[in-house]
């Protein structure tokens, strides 16, 4: 499904007897996207701008992505090179203050030539946040 | 600290960071080796006031942040090329009495 970064989101849960029907509200970065699930088994998911549909899309960062963001993130934490660095890892829990997330965001800055905001650079709590918001600004200066 | 979206900063953390990210920023700008001296310096100076300044002093913070600030804008020229820290140990000095 829709990942929903942050913002607010409203979910709504009705259960009838048989259709169990879940149907949730997301608002993204002033992008809306409406999914319905039903059963969990097949779900459908339409978007009121068009560009939201991309943006399911580039929800989840190339693996190559998150490799490199695990290596700056290994370098600058001066952490050995086989320690165990994924995806899911949180800085807090690598050992990383708030000096060293700002330190590693501008790593990143450097590495992929992008340039994070400040208020984004405070939200990035693990390596995907990182790597998806790295993603995020790469497509933008694309386009 | 550690909330699942990113850790709850209060104004002043948001503050003493920016100003981290600004003097970091200021010193790309500079000589190779301008900039790592830089950064260590900046880097340790940050590190010893985030361990050593007590979170509540906030008049003593305040005026870290005003001074930085200076310091920022002054680092941010293009006709300074470095900083450089002086140790003063004040062990040996007494105080006056009168």
């Amino acid at each position: 499904m829709a990942a929903i970064s942050g913002a607010s989101s409203i979910s709504l849960r009705s259960s009838p007897p048989r259709s169990h029907q879940n149907l949730a509200l997301s608002r993204t970065n002033g992008l809306r996207s409406i999914s319905l699930s039903d059963h969990g088994r097949n779900s459908l998911s339409f978007g009121l701008q068009q560009r939201s549909v991309h943006l399911s899309v580039s929800c989840a960062a190339k693996p190559e992505t998150v490799e490199k963001v695990c290596t700056i993130v290994r370098k600058q934490l001066a952490l050995p090179d086989d320690s165990a660095v994924t995806g899911e890892s949180k800085f807090a829990a690598l050992g990383a203050d708030s000096l060293d997330t700002v330190e590693i965001v501008m790593g990143l800055e450097e590495e992929f030539g992008i340039s994070v905001e400040e208020d984004s650079a405070q939200s990035i709590a693990t390596v995907q946040d990182a790597a998806d918001l790295i993603e995020k600004l790469i497509e933008k200066n694309k386009a | 600290m550690g909330a699942s979206r990113g850790p709850r900063l209060s104004g002043m953390q948001k503050q003493v960071l920016s100003l981290y990210r600004g003097f970091l920023r200021a010193a790309r700008a500079k000589s190779a080796e301008d900039r790592q001296q830089i950064e260590s310096l900046v880097s340790s100076e940050f590190r010893r006031n985030a361990k050593e300044v007590d979170r509540k002093n906030f008049l003593y913070i305040e005026y870290l942040l005003r001074r930085a600030r200076k310091q920022l804008d002054q680092l941010r020229s293009p006709d300074i090329v470095g900083l450089s820290a002086l140790n003063v140990s004040f062990s040996q000095t007494k105080h006056p009495t009168n």
